[in-house]
């Protein structure tokens, strides 16, 4: 398995995750989130657990139950997380939280596992079930450095039992944490539907389905129907280009069946551009990674224009398709372009204007960029990278000496 | 003929030190003060992540300084060339050197963040070795750019030296010539992929 990996990335790349796999030989390890289907930790650990095992460490996979109460307590704790709100954390919701993860410390096996790695809130509070000589790792893929303060205590009243965490990036570190605070980019799979090597054909049959022209420049901004994603502010950019140039804009995202809000984006998205045959407004059902991937790769620009984001792994996705991506300056987002290198990062929409018809009228510009927004994303966002890092990490964790 | 040739390479992990430096006085500060190894991560490791792009900045620093709008010091730091030191200390003391005597103290601005980050650092051998030139010429062409990197730049930090490994092992074996080429490719200017290379094109070549 692993070595379908070497083209990507090369031969000798991989035989160093090798030699440090067999440094862990023997360990078991445990990852516990709360889905296996949907979301970016589901994506990465479906790839990332078959490949530990691959590479000779017995590592499993288990998930979090629990009824609708819970998840919504977690979704609560998850926002007041990201940043403070009008909710409050409630006594009795603290209470039930603990009797659902009590249940699943019944129900979920963590004994004999030399590493447990708990992803996010949610499973949290499994710590509990901690056994000597074991080492539990909290992978945190929330921005939580401007958390509400009683969500916040509520977290670290688990986390100081921990022997480290993982943040994305120091900026979406809580200043205060007394744990070893590690730092991991998430990483897109080479080999996931989204991501591989598709043919031209492939790419103008999607295109052609969805009634755009190949021939025409197109911008693409792939999001779920969110205004933090700002795809009004990408519609303003695209009129301003549009004086200059004929090309097209596909927005291309979707929105769950219980987010009306969504629903509302989407609607308005229609109906304003209801007269513009060259506006395409795609809802995509959650599971089209080829048609995403051909979208991605059929285009001229690639635009994510958000006004607040987390990491903002699309971006990468598009790098990787060696398109220059022209991105807000926030979240991940600037973690991932590097501006004037890989595309650009731009603060408004006058802006997103200016460096589209930059690219739009400049082949060349496009190409390199392209080539160099690839280049990045296949040395620091690729799941090969992220596996090493965990390997790494478990080694330095199973041979530290604290607790 | 002398020792073998182990070749090894480098792996690390980014830790966050729990430093933040919001203006350039307490960048300094801190500077003064921060393990090795996040000067070791800032500088360096930086210089093999953004090994092959056009970047205008290669390490973190300069370039936080650049988008803070310092560009006298970015150019400044950005100019000062890593792979000259095998000393963290020294390195860090003309950091500081740079930044005090350049900077104006009355200008008191909130900056963009400054995260001290260190790298948590590991070296594996690769399970190979040379005891001929052959040998060695077939070994860095199987070696990773993170193994090319120890052993042409860290690992000067580690043994203090200003000679590469490379090139102390080619002087044991008396290929001098070649050992003077390599420690003077300029790492500084090229992709690790485009050294490698060189360094199999200068071992591959005839003496004159």
């Amino acid at each position: 398995m692993i070595e379908e990996y070497i083209p990507f990335v090369g031969e000798e790349v991989i035989r160093e995750i090798q030699i440090l796999a067999k440094r862990l030989k023997g360990i078991k390890v445990l990852h516990v989130n709360s889905t296996k289907k949907g979301g970016g930790v589901a994506e990465i650990l479906n790839r990332l657990v078959p490949l530990m095992n691959d590479v000779g460490i017995e590592t499993q996979w288990e998930i979090i139950k629990g009824d609708h109460r819970f998840f919504t307590f977690t979704k609560k704790l998850h926002n007041l997380l990201h940043m403070p709100g009008k909710e409050k954390i409630e006594s009795e919701e603290v209470v039930y939280y603990l009797k659902v993860t009590y249940e699943n410390v019944n129900t979920i096996n963590t004994e004999g596992y030399d590493i447990v790695f708990i992803h996010d809130p949610q499973p949290m509070g499994l710590i509990v079930k901690k056994e000597k000589g074991q080492k539990w790792i909290w992978r945190c893929h929330v921005d939580t450095s401007t958390p509400d303060p009683t969500a916040w205590r509520f977290i670290e009243s688990f986390l100081n039992a921990y022997d480290a965490c993982i943040f994305h990036m120091p900026e979406f570190i809580y200043e205060n944490i007394k744990i070893p605070t590690y730092i991991m980019r998430p990483s897109i799979d080479p080999l996931h539907p989204k991501n591989m090597e598709l043919s031209d054909e492939e790419v103008e049959g999607v295109l052609e389905r969805f009634g755009i022209d190949p021939e025409k420049p197109i911008i693409l901004q792939v999001s779920r129907f969110d205004r933090l994603k700002d795809p009004f502010g990408v519609l303003s950019a695209y009129k301003i280009v549009k004086r200059k140039y004929d090309c097209q804009l596909i927005l291309a995202g979707g929105f769950a069946p219980d987010d009306p809000e969504g629903e509302q984006v989407f609607k308005e998205l229609l109906n304003i551009t209801a007269g513009d045959k060259d506006v395409f407004i795609l809802n995509l059902p959650p599971d089209s990674h080829f048609e995403i991937n051909a979208l991605q790769r059929g285009a001229t620009v690639i635009v994510q224009k958000s006004l607040k984001e987390g990491f903002g792994l699309v971006v990468s996705e598009g790098m990787w398709k060696a398109k220059p991506v022209v991105g807000s300056n926030v979240g991940g987002i600037k973690r991932q372009i590097v501006h004037g290198v890989t595309g650009y990062l731009v603060n408004s929409i006058e802006g997103t204007a200016v460096r589209i018809r930059q690219l739009l009228g400049n082949k060349d510009l496009r190409e390199t960029m392209g080539y160099h927004a690839k280049e990045r994303v296949r040395h620091r966002f690729l799941i090969i990278r992220h596996l090493r890092e965990y390997l790494l990490l478990i080694y330095k964790i199973l041979n530290s000496h604290s607790k | 003929m002398g020792e073998k040739f182990i070749f090894k390479s480098e792996l690390w992990i980014s830790c966050y030190t729990g430093y933040k430096a919001t203006n350039l006085r307490s960048f300094i500060d801190i500077l003064k003060k921060i393990d090795s190894s996040s000067i070791f991560y800032h500088i360096y490791i930086n210089l093999f992540n953004y090994h092959n792009l056009p970047v205008y900045y290669p390490n973190s620093i300069a370039y936080w300084l650049y988008k803070n709008n310092y560009i006298l010091l970015a150019e400044k730091i950005s100019a000062l060339d890593p792979t000259e030191f095998y000393d963290i200390e020294e390195l860090r003391a003309k950091l500081v050197e740079i930044l005090e005597k350049n900077y104006d103290e009355k200008i008191k601005r909130e900056l963009i963040p400054f995260y001290f980050v260190k790298a948590e650092r590991e070296i594996i051998e690769c399970g190979y070795e040379a005891s001929s030139l052959e040998e060695f010429i077939e070994g860095i062409k199987q070696s990773s750019i993170n193994s090319v990197f120890y052993h042409l730049v860290t690992s000067k930090i580690e043994k203090r030296t200003l000679v590469n490994d490379y090139s102390t092992w080619l002087i044991n074996i008396g290929e001098s010539k070649k050992a003077e080429a390599i420690n003077k490719l300029d790492i500084y200017t090229d992709t690790l992929y485009g050294i490698k290379q060189k360094i199999i094109k200068i071992l591959e070549g005839e003496d004159d």
